[in-house]
């Protein structure tokens, strides 16, 4: 608390006077589980972190990867790529940042100790480095891998005089929290706030705030209590109940944009035979399962009024999905906007598939993980019931249901998945599933085309960004074409602040105080 | 005053207090509403296909996109308030009355069975007893659903485990006190069987106390299963109880939707509070030492 107050006075004194137009206190919405930017890939930190230090490659509001410390990067053939860096970049401490400090960080980061959720992943693909110069690395991949940015877009650069592998503990103390990036740590206190000091060395454009106050407020109601009375001037994570108030208030101004969070319905195709939670219309055993049937799938899709889920369930915080990925974002599918409600067709399609009394069916969903999950799944019920497919609709507790949705319990099941990249869904979720390859890993429903399986090989292995965007559309319309999931809506991210001030809203949920200014 | 049947005696004294009469007006009058809840309501609130999601959230008197009226208004789900609560308090009082019944029967059972024949069958149910009561109701309930999961059956089960020990304790105590008086002896000289001994002689001159706590164990569950369900732990989502409806409103109170939380709040309070202040009366006819 000392070390606190006596940044804030330092603060004051500095900017004597003006000191309250250049300090910010921002709320977070929850935690930070170190400061250690290689212990945890974790959200919150990355929020923290990325004010201290810097990635190699950053990304614009939609997630593009844009220079960051390497200023360009190319593949020389195909599993070499060729990364230039930033010249004249000083760290905190006044140490130089060359090559050396990346060829150590990528050592560094799977010997993190007891680290929760390693930022290995994004390393293991690189086998090999070389230094031609101190400002030049060349790192060499087992076998052509274009998404190599998106993967550095996730690494924080610390400096290589650090020593072999630094605590994690020495982070929190702010001892070794020592980066490049447009802030300092001048204290952390685990769980309640960290208090950062601007940067004037930093490369990139000189951020409005000399001092930062970032608080923790894991508590929805409380957060946005405390925009309103004042104690903080910005906040993230805004509750979609809320949002709607906020946007009435003149106290207040908001920003927004889809998220890289798509909130879906999976369909069993594990079974060809008898289905599970589905029987016929009076309740008797179906010897096939219907969900087999594209056009069954396509009549549960175009059921559902996403419209009014996201205007009345939602109160507008999300857009209505067609496919995984945002309008507007790389990889978007322009044949696949969200489907159109139609129950006339619902019914016709239902009835050619054989089925002109409907079925019965239990939708499951969980009701304390993603936004009004349990309301979205309620309203759902109601429209499939409209168009003869009884529904019947349960919520489970998240720990008791995430493990039944992997072992194939349910016919029809509502989950949400986070990305930054638009293949990530597709290999992950749709692709055969195929643990040895480590693909299709969380492919629930078990859905499988070899079409589809493979345009996402191509996919991978094309290594022009404009090629394989095609190729990366192709495929989502393959999969979307087959109803393999039914995507429902893209939620918004979306932050609050004070009247006058301007936040480039992000698709990938950084909170970035540097791009918090006066209008 | 002799001609008069314990009966009357008891409905005469019952009916001295005019609050007393006014709350079992009322709890005639919200189980007649839940009773006949499928004749009287609008609306079917656990029937999908009557919902449309485009009439959520009216405020009460807004009409449907069918014309139908609102007079409480509609939840999230497009749901009509009033037979929301209608059929919620079908549940919340089935639920109080069907879990106090049995945790009655199951409790005042092993606390005769306790008194009557004592040694180490006493000693076994009475610490039993202790330890029951020594944790807090709502969290043992939590327990048990999160482990038996969701649903009216084990709600009211998690409510017999956490409610039976008060009336092992209160059956005991009584029969403590019955069992040494002469019919009994005069009963067991005749060499009745036990059991008869048991429910024909004991039991009866026990009921008293019995009641009493069975009428605010009626409440006590009521408000056990409003919070599970508030919590999101008790009935289904599609079949919500008034403690559901409660927790559905909940994030609309400060946005001004103070109906979906408001009305089934009232419901609730009007129910416990009629349930309540029969038992008390209930409490002070039936107390011998409280002579008037």
């Amino acid at each position: 608390m000392l070390r606190v107050s006596k940044a804030l006075a330092v603060a004051v004194l500095l900017s004597a006077g003006a000191a309250h137009a250049q300090t910010v206190t921002m709320a977070m919405s929850s935690a930070p589980t170190s400061v250690d930017p290689h212990y945890h890939t974790f959200n919150p930190n990355e929020t923290l972190d990325l004010h201290i230090f810097d990635r190699l490659v950053e990304r614009d509001t939609q997630s593009n990867p844009i220079p960051g410390l390497a200023t360009s990067w190319k593949l020389l053939d195909d599993t070499t790529w060729e990364v230039k860096l930033r010249q004249d970049v000083k760290f905190h401490d006044g140490s130089p940042f060359t090559a050396a400090d990346v060829v150590y960080n990528f050592d560094r980061i799977p010997k993190v100790v007891n680290s929760p959720g390693s930022f290995a992943i994004y390393t293991k693909t690189v086998i090999a480095m070389e230094v031609p110069d101190p400002y030049t690395i060349r790192m060499k991949t087992a076998a052509i891998y274009p998404i190599l940015p998106v993967d550095m877009s996730n690494i924080f650069i610390i400096p290589k005089g650090l020593g072999p592998n630094p605590a994690t503990e020495d982070f929190n103390s702010g001892k070794n929290a020592i980066g490049t990036g447009a802030y300092r740590l001048v204290s952390y206190k685990n769980g309640d706030r960290a208090e950062l000091e601007r940067n004037d060395a930093w490369w990139g454009p000189k951020p409005h705030w000399q001092h930062i106050s970032i608080r923790m407020i894991a508590n929805d109601g409380a957060r946005t209590a405390a925009l309103l009375a004042g104690d903080v001037q910005f906040i993230e994570f805004v509750p979609t109940a809320d949002a709607a108030r906020l946007k009435s208030d003149k106290r207040v101004a908001l920003a927004e944009i889809a998220s890289q969070r798509i909130i879906y319905l999976w369909l069993d195709h594990s079974r060809t035979g008898t289905p599970v939670f589905i029987t016929g219309p009076n309740g008797e055993t179906l010897e096939k399962n219907p969900l087999n049937d594209v056009r069954v799938r396509e009549a549960l899709s175009i059921a559902i009024n996403r419209p009014a889920i996201v205007d009345r369930v939602m109160e507008g915080a999300a857009y209505p999905a067609g496919q995984f990925v945002a309008k507007g974002s790389w990889g978007y599918d322009p044949s696949h906007d969200a489907p159109v409600y139609d129950v006339a067709k619902a019914k016709a399609l239902l009835a050619q598939a054989g089925f002109p009394n409907g079925f019965r069916i239990t939708l499951h969903g969980p009701n304390d993980r993603y936004v009004n999950d349990g309301k979205i799944i309620q309203a759902i019920g109601q429209m499939w019931t409209r168009i003869g497919v009884q529904t019947s609709v349960d919520a489970i507790t998240w720990p008791n249901y995430v493990g039944r949705t992997n072992k194939q319990e349910f016919a029809a099941y509502l989950l949400g998945w986070g990305f930054t990249e638009a293949s990530n869904p597709l290999r992950s979720l749709i692709y055969t599933f195929s643990p040895a390859k480590g693909w299709g890993a969380v492919n629930r429903g078990r859905y499988s085309n070899p079409t589809f399986d493979a345009l996402v090989d191509k996919a991978m292995t094309t290594g022009d960004d404009a090629a394989r965007e095609k190729v990366v559309i192709a495929a989502t319309k393959v999969a979307m074409d087959d109803v393999a999931v039914i995507p429902l809506h893209v939620q918004k991210n979306i932050w609050a602040m004070k009247a006058g001030l301007t936040y480039a809203a992000r698709a990938d949920e950084d909170t970035r105080v540097m791009d918090l200014r006066p209008q | 005053m002799r001609e008069e049947t314990p009966f009357r005696r008891f409905v005469s004294e019952f009916a001295a207090s005019k609050v007393a009469v006014i709350g079992f007006v009322v709890v005639v009058i919200v189980a007649l509403l839940a009773l006949l809840a499928p004749l009287l309501a609008p609306q079917n609130p656990y029937d999908l296909a009557q919902l449309d999601i485009m009439d959520g959230r009216l405020a009460p008197g807004a009409k449907s996109l069918t014309g139908m009226v609102f007079w409480l208004g509609t939840d999230d789900q497009g749901r009509d308030m009033l037979s929301g609560i209608m059929y919620g308090l079908r549940i919340s009082l089935s639920v109080g009355v069907g879990s106090a019944v049995i945790a009655g029967v199951v409790g005042s059972s092993l606390g005769l069975l306790a008194a009557y024949v004592g040694g180490w069958v006493e000693t076994a149910i009475m610490r039993l007893v202790d330890l029951q009561l020594s944790f807090p109701a709502i969290l043992v309930a939590l327990m048990i659903l999160a482990f038996l999961g969701k649903g009216v059956g084990n709600v009211m089960l998690a409510l017999v485990i956490v409610e039976w020990a008060r009336y092992a304790r209160t059956a005991r105590g009584a029969a403590l006190v019955e069992r040494r008086r002469e019919y009994i002896e005069a009963a067991e000289c005749l060499a009745l069987p036990q059991w008869r001994v048991l429910f024909r002689h004991l039991l009866p001159n026990c009921m008293p106390p019995l009641i009493v706590i069975g009428t605010i164990q009626v409440a006590r569950a009521i408000t056990l299963e409003a919070t599970l369900s508030f919590l999101g732990l008790g009935v289904p989502i599609t079949e919500p109880s008034l403690g559901l409806l409660i927790a559905n409103g909940y994030q609309y109170m400060l946005s001004g939707k103070y109906w979906i939380s408001f009305y089934p709040g009232i419901a609730l309070l009007v129910t416990i509070v009629a349930i309540n202040l029969m038992g008390d009366q209930l409490r002070d006819v039936l107390n011998p030492r409280l002579q008037r």
